[in-house]
């Protein structure tokens, strides 16, 4: 089920009323009976998966808090590996096999290993990983084991954040279940505020630029580099909106019943740095990579050039949690070599006693955003391009800069450039300008009104309303 | 119950406010779709014109129905100076057998063609959701044109649902009908719905394989088969044509091959030119893989023009035949 579907709003609307009117105790079972059906709608059969690993990390939870020493670790080790291991047999098996079957003919053999022929259970990474963030929290004693079946079941299928996160952790959403919540206008509201923009974003933005995006990179031999620049710079925008729409319109639905998830993406193009860029994208996934990977592999407090490693490795693994493919690992590791350069660059430069250069605030700003911003554009070639041969030709055309702009639809490219100006202007004045005029939170309910039926007339007009799901849905 | 009493207040207010808001939304609406409306239907040129043009207006002896490449390969003169018969090309960039299907039940119902020409694609009748998509050329007509609503809820189980904007059946065209209402841009060439290409391609023919391995989309079957019916029903004299393509075919198509047998079932005659060796491979008579360019699009029309010709003289022979 989409959220930018009827069905969807239906469902939503239904749970919703549903949620309130039910006294307190029988809400969670509600919402579980609603995410089942929720996730039912993509592949029924996939909620076995979904309930295995569900089944594996309650008891590991209790089994954790009830042990102590060696006998911990190897139930921690035991959930890890239940885990991982449907990660691995669903996304990674046949990427695996198939890289065996290239090394195996470079050496005159085959492979006698069988390729798969199984779909990708929609937002497994996603579940996994809140899953593992249970365990994990548990054995490290930050959180007790959930003893309620049905909430801990919940924490994993909570319908709003189950198959596109943002990835929760146990101590900011397991007590939310058993808290009552009342119907409160403001938070309704206000929720319904942030479901409004993120489907402005996904409609307006992300479907309409997928249509100049897809035509550009699903035919990168036959469109000239200038074409490919401006497919790149649309992409970014693209996924921005693509994911962080998702993530608003996550937000909001829950927080219309009183829950309050995570902030998963914080204006991430207004970063001045790569560092930056990374805590204000995806925020979710990076704070659980920092927290129970980068640490663990001792973060920062061991030599320099194993600091280096730590960060590129962790990058690695976050190309290879978004797919199985070269593309993939080859965007997490650009990530991390640009981290690594930014420090040795640091390091220098305070070596040589080289003091800052003075620019006047607004260039050095300019300056500092663009740059990170074409980094950033420069690394999504290789998450949006459909192989690694594509990734390379694009890149290649793009450095010899010639040939015309496609462009097929004239109407449609005006259109992306409308939706782009809104976003940044919206989100620079939430950046930089929070206290000045404000359309969606004004004092006047007239100024209000206007505001949202103009975003809604806006969706009805120039939103897409064919686009397909949701991009991180196939993670 | 959950909901205590001052949680019901909340509720109360929160039911106006919305009401208010909905309220406030359908005025600007209605207003602003009933606006896109009126000039929709009054643009003078553009392809918006030339569906509205079909749909409301066409009044020919000949009629071409199917997508880019009807519009592209059915040259009005031809048919005019060999049949003696006034003509137009409805054919529609992107819009396959629903669209020409729906077309087709709307014009029926004002004026009767004598002949129609349905161009058929490779493919035409796979199972995707693009097809359907693109239907969307047809939703400004789905207030007046009521024996087209079914065609058109077929794009989505909820498609009924989003007439309730006004706005809704104008998304995307604002642009396009400012264009089209003002004149602004030249568009391409047209000529009573023939769109002339004049490129000729470069790139040297290429053998494709079989195309047989896709799964069949009964909807547009059916709408195939009701093309067929309604042209006999109204007796309009049919003739389903697959015109010719640049690359080779090595197999045949699975919708050119169930196409030819409901043609044969319901005596309508097809004609497949797909793999006429005369077009296929010669990359002058292209303007690109799957495109005649002007010339030989005029050369193509006269052999139709002729073929249909002596189709409907033999057809009198026969009846002449027949009455004696």
């Amino acid at each position: 089920m989409l959220f930018n579907s009827f069905q969807f709003v239906f469902f939503f609307i239904a749970i919703t009323l549903l949620y309130f009117i039910l006294p307190h105790k029988y809400r969670w079972f509600l919402l579980l009976a609603g995410s089942c059906y929720f996730y039912m709608a993509f592949v029924p059969i996939y909620i076995l998966i979904l309930g295995f690993t569900i089944v594996i990390d309650y008891f590991a939870g209790i089994f954790l808090e009830d042990a102590s020493g060696k006998r911990k670790k190897w139930f921690l080790v035991a959930s890890l590996f239940a885990n991982i291991g449907v990660l691995a047999v669903f996304k990674y098996y046949n990427f695996l096999n198939e890289n065996l079957t290239i090394l195996l003919s470079g050496l005159g053999k085959s492979n006698p290993i069988p390729y798969l022929s199984i779909l990708l259970p929609i937002g497994l990474s996603f579940h996994t990983f809140q899953a593992m963030s249970y365990t994990i929290e548990v054995y490290r004693g930050h959180q007790k084991a959930e003893r309620n079946f049905g909430i801990y079941a919940l924490y994993v299928m909570f319908y709003p954040q189950l198959v596109a996160g943002p990835i929760e952790r146990p101590q900011n959403l397991l007590h939310q279940f058993y808290e009552k919540h009342s119907f409160e206008i403001d938070r309704v509201v206000s929720g319904l505020k942030i479901i409004l923009w993120g489907f402005f974003k996904k409609l307006v933005i992300a479907d309409r630029l997928a249509l100049y995006v897809n035509a550009a990179y699903n035919n990168a031999d036959h469109h000239s580099g200038q074409t490919l620049i401006l497919a790149t710079i649309f992409f970014a925008f693209q996924i921005y909106c693509d994911f962080s729409g998702y993530s608003d319109i996550a937000i909001g639905c829950a927080r219309i019943m009183g829950f309050k998830l995570m902030t998963n993406f914080n204006r991430p193009y207004l970063s001045s740095n790569i560092s930056e860029f990374w805590t204000r994208w995806h925020i979710s996934l990076s704070t659980w990579f920092k927290d129970y990977l980068y640490i663990s592999l001792g973060g920062n407090r061991v030599s320099i050039p194993r600091w280096y490693f730590n960060l590129f490795f962790v990058f690695l693994v976050s190309g290879l949690w978004h797919g199985a493919n070269w593309t993939f690992l080859i965007w997490g590791g650009l990530n991390g070599c640009y981290l690594i350069l930014a420090l040795i660059r640091q390091r220098f430069w305070k070596k040589m006693g080289w003091g800052t250069i003075s620019l006047p605030p607004f260039l050095g700003k300019v300056i500092s955003l663009s740059t990170t911003f074409i980094l950033i554009c420069f690394s999504w070639i290789f998450f949006r391009a459909n192989s690694l041969h594509d990734s390379f030709l694009i890149v290649r055309k793009i450095f010899t800069f010639k040939g015309p702009i496609f462009n097929n639809n004239t109407p449609s490219l005006f259109f992306s450039f409308i939706g782009i100006f809104i976003l940044i202007a919206a989100e620079l004045k939430q950046e930089y300008w929070k206290g000045s005029i404000s359309f969606f939170n004004n004092p006047s309910p007239v100024v209000r009104y206007i505001s949202y039926v103009t975003i809604i007339l806006i969706i009805l007009l120039i939103g897409v309303f064919d686009g397909g799901q949701f991009i991180y849905f196939q993670f | 119950m959950a909901l205590e009493k001052t949680n019901l207040n909340q509720v109360k207010i929160f039911a106006f406010k919305l009401l208010v808001l909905i309220a406030v939304f359908y005025v600007f609406d209605f207003l602003v779709g009933a606006t896109l409306r009126y000039f929709y239907f009054r643009q003078k040129s553009g392809v918006e014109y030339e569906t509205i043009y079909a749909m409301e207006k066409a009044n020919e002896d000949v009629l071409v129905f199917g997508s880019s490449r009807a519009s592209h390969h059915y040259v009005p003169k031809s048919f005019e100076t060999i049949l003696g018969k006034s003509f137009h090309n409805v054919g529609r960039e992107n819009n396959f057998v629903l669209y020409s299907n729906a077309l087709l039940r709307s014009i029926t119902l004002r004026h009767i063609p004598k002949i129609v020409i349905l161009d058929l694609n490779y493919r035409e009748f796979e199972k995707t959701d693009r097809h359907y998509d693109y239907l969307s050329s047809l939703l400004p007509f789905y207030k007046n044109h009521p024996e087209i609503r079914p065609i058109i809820e077929m794009r989505s189980r909820y498609e009924k649902l989003k007439f309730v904007s006004n706005i809704y059946p104008f998304n995307s065209l604002a642009p396009t009908i400012a264009v089209g209402y003002f004149g602004l841009k030249k568009g391409k060439e047209n000529i009573q719905g023939y769109i002339p290409l004049y490129r000729v391609m470069s790139d040297s023919a290429k053998v494709i394989g079989t195309s047989d391995n896709y799964p069949i989309d009964s909807n547009k079957v059916a709408a195939y088969e009701s093309f067929v019916r309604l042209c006999k029903d109204k007796g309009i004299k049919l003739y389903v044509v697959c015109s010719p393509y640049y690359d080779f075919v090595e197999h045949g198509d699975s919708t050119i091959n169930l196409a030819t047998q409901i043609a044969i079932k319901n005596e309508v005659c097809f004609w497949d030119y797909s793999k006429d060796r005369y077009y296929a491979g010669k990359a002058p008579f292209f303007d690109d893989n799957i495109h005649l360019n002007n010339g030989s699009a005029t050369t193509f029309s006269d052999s139709i023009a002729l073929r249909i010709r002596a189709d409907a003289m033999l057809t009198q022979k026969l009846t002449a035949l027949g009455e004696k």
